[in-house]
């Protein structure tokens, strides 16, 4: 009941505010047109991410793609390690991984005991270096977040300019919904940029607070 | 709003004059400050469009004050439909017992917390202790404050006052932890990096073991009825995916209207507050995990918080303050609060924005002072990217402290200006019982108007007339 009065109220309130003293919003200039994803849309990307600490390897092949990952797990020096299963049937992950013990990410207390977490992106932004995780039946989102490695499979696909792409790649993956115009959209859709960061003591920039300490980024570069 | 801590907005001068002294706290506000201003100058520089940019991000907070009853109507239909349980709290008295009731309803024992102002805004953590529930900060820079049991005094760097000495002697202390290997003591000499892994390692545990998540929320979307989490370190990331609730409060103003409109604030947010072209993490949560998903709180609810904002609205001016998105640009920017520091302001926001907003928020009799701890030089206002006018709106936050009866005051004024000899004897006699003018405000009979204006002011010393220190420096001189 008391909630209900408050919503009332406070509805009351904004409403008398703004009839005493309307607000007009003069238009904003337009939004500045994004950058073309071209060819050099990698390198940009790598350049991007390497203040982050963060490697972009690109693959040709699923052969390249499936020795990167590898590479990267003997330098992390991984023993085990949990995916999403949405991963194109042409990338056999866990045939690039077969020297480690693969972990089902059932829920995060599994997931806090394992060393690298591979996902797939739905994008990634170059103006920012962001990946763009979107949750799902079959990409968990821990998997991104506990392990102290995150490694992320970007198909060239997925490029996107920056963060104006967001809405529309929201609404691509919502859900038809009678109550909602839009659609319902996915449960959860993380930007990942960078490692997990601080720099809360003395100002001393540290990777790998709560999440991974760890981001490797392998680009896919052929049609997907 | 509820203070947390001994220090209150009562109280400014005194602790502001107190931090003036302080020269470790000089010293590190110097560091951080520029630090925070060396890093965001350097981003902006290469922000292409940037001024655009700005414009749009501003335009987009604007357009969720001209119609916030329907987006917040709008928000709370589009957040249900999509699976989250919407609350209303008029104030932090209710705020608190929602998530108190949502903490039992679950059966809560152990809660981690989303670096989030508002609830430190509404003494959310006391709440919860006092039902006999485990709340852990989770943001490191929170966490060691929660330890220290002080406020924040930053915005996005709440322990920037904290040597990491002081750090390891914290985690010693109140967590009893040891160093790495378990085996040594933690020395104070303990490296940065030690220190974040040791606080990693414990939070882990409070993550893994917590009941409830609770954040606060940088935008609400009304039309898709999503919250929007920014973060760097994935304390938020684990605080919603972990526990099987999850509770996000926002304080209404935080709507937007669309995700474009979303995206213009996403593009500027992170580059104004720590320099960087996207924080570590953004989330865009949009009810509880669906079927079949294996992670994500089973159990949404979003608190739409007022709190005295609903009031600011009708005031064509003072409703700036609500344009703000937190990035604590105009805070780095002020030469008070490179001064002073955040502690001195007493209440949970600091700097030029946190004296606008607590001067709205807090009862009128706490911050009669704080908008009067400004030099007017216009600093924030260069700062903001939203392009709120602090200085503009100080100024009318001292009219409305120094409102009541301003006629008296210049009838009194303009009477003794028109009458030497009156003048003279006023002044004579206050100079002779109250040279400080102490007892002004006392005086019996002083209008309540006068006397808030004067009690709001510290005059100068009464100095003798010229002329009576001219006739005695010419005594002095004829007696040598």
């Amino acid at each position: 009941m008391m909630s209900v009065d408050a919503r009332q109220r406070i509805l009351d309130t904004l409403r008398a505010g703004l009839a005493t003293a309307p607000l007009t919003v003069p238009a904003p200039p337009a939004r500045p047109a994004s950058l073309p994803v071209g060819p050099d849309a990698w390198a940009l990307l790598a350049e991007v991410l390497a203040p982050l600490d963060v490697r972009v390897r690109l693959a040709k092949t699923p052969a390249e793609a499936a020795n990167h990952v590898a590479d990267i797990a003997r330098e992390r020096g991984a023993q085990s390690y949990a995916r999403w299963e949405h991963m194109p049937p042409a990338l056999d992950m866990d045939d690039a991984l077969a020297g480690l013990s693969r972990v089902l990410p059932d829920c995060c207390q599994t997931l806090a005991h394992v060393d690298i977490g591979l996902t797939f992106a739905q994008a990634a932004l170059i103006d920012s270096g962001s990946l763009v995780l979107v949750a799902g039946r079959e990409r968990p989102r821990a998997v991104s977040l506990l392990p102290p490695t995150h490694v992320c499979l970007v198909p060239r696909s997925a490029l996107a300019p920056d963060v104006s792409a967001l809405p529309e790649l929201l609404r691509a993956h919502a859900d038809a919904s009678p109550s909602l115009p839009a659609g319902k959209l996915p449960s959860c859709l993380n930007l990942v940029t960078g490692p997990s960061s601080t720099a809360d003591i003395e100002l001393v920039l540290v990777r790998g607070v709560h999440g991974p300490g760890a981001l490797d980024i392998v680009g896919l570069d052929w049609d997907i | 709003m509820v203070l947390t801590s001994t220090f209150t907005p009562r109280n400014f001068r005194e602790q502001s004059e107190k931090a003036c002294h302080d020269a470790t706290l000089r010293a590190v506000l110097d560091h951080a400050t520029r630090y925070f201003m060396g890093k965001r100058g350097v981003a902006l520089e290469a922000f292409a469009d940037r001024d655009t940019h700005f414009a749009r991000a501003r335009a987009a907070r604007l357009t969720a004050l001209s119609r916030l009853p329907d987006l917040l109507e709008q928000l709370e239909q589009r957040a249900t439909a999509a699976g989250t349980k919407v609350h209303w709290a008029h104030d932090a008295a209710q705020a608190r017992e929602i998530v108190a009731g949502i903490a039992r309803g679950c059966g809560a024992k152990v809660v981690v917390k989303g670096k989030s102002m508002v609830t430190e805004e509404i003494a959310l953590n006391p709440a919860l202790e006092a039902d006999g529930i485990e709340v852990w900060e989770t943001d490191l820079g929170e966490f060691i404050v929660q330890l220290a049991e002080e406020p924040p005094s930053h915005i996005i760097a709440p322990c920037i006052h904290k040597s990491r000495a002081d750090v390891a002697a914290l985690f010693r202390e109140k967590l009893g932890l040891a160093g790495l290997s378990g085996q040594e003591d933690l020395e104070d000499s303990a490296s940065i990096p030690e220190l974040t892994l040791l606080a990693r390692r414990a939070l882990r545990e409070k993550f893994l073991a917590a009941d409830l998540g609770v954040t606060g929320v940088n935008i609400a979307v009304a039309e898709t009825g999503s919250v929007i989490l920014v973060e760097n370190e994935g304390n938020i990331r684990m605080s919603t995916t972990c526990p099987p609730v999850h509770v996000a409060i926002m304080s209404l103003e935080k709507v937007a209207a669309s995700l474009e409109d979303a995206a213009d604030i996403l593009r500027v947010l992170p580059r104004s507050a720590t320099g960087q072209k996207m924080s570590s993490y953004v989330s865009v949560l949009t009810g509880p995990r669906r079927s079949g998903e294996l992670d994500g709180a089973r159990e949404t609810h979003l608190v739409i918080l007022d709190n005295g904002r609903s009031e600011i609205l009708a005031d064509a001016v003072l409703r700036e303050a609500l344009l703000c998105f937190r990035c604590g640009a105009c805070l780095n920017s002020c030469p008070v609060y490179q001064t002073i520091g955040g502690h001195a302001y007493g209440s949970v926001y600091s700097g030029p924005i946190g004296t606008l907003l607590s001067s709205l928020l807090l009862p009128a009799k706490d911050t009669r002072d704080l908008p009067f701890g400004c030099t007017l030089c216009g600093a924030c206002k260069k700062t903001c990217p939203l392009g709120i006018d602090h200085p503009k709106l100080m100024l009318r936050l001292r009219e409305r402290v120094c409102a009541g009866s301003p006629g008296l005051a210049s009838a009194a004024h303009t009477f003794l200006a028109l009458h030497p000899l009156a003048y003279r004897l006023v002044m004579g006699a206050a100079r002779a019982v109250d040279p400080h003018l102490n007892l002004l405000p006392r005086l019996p009979g002083l209008p309540s108007g006068l006397a808030s204006f004067v009690d709001s002011r510290q005059p100068p010393e009464l100095k003798k007339p010229f002329t009576a220190q001219l006739r005695n420096a010419r005594k002095k001189r004829g007696g040598a």
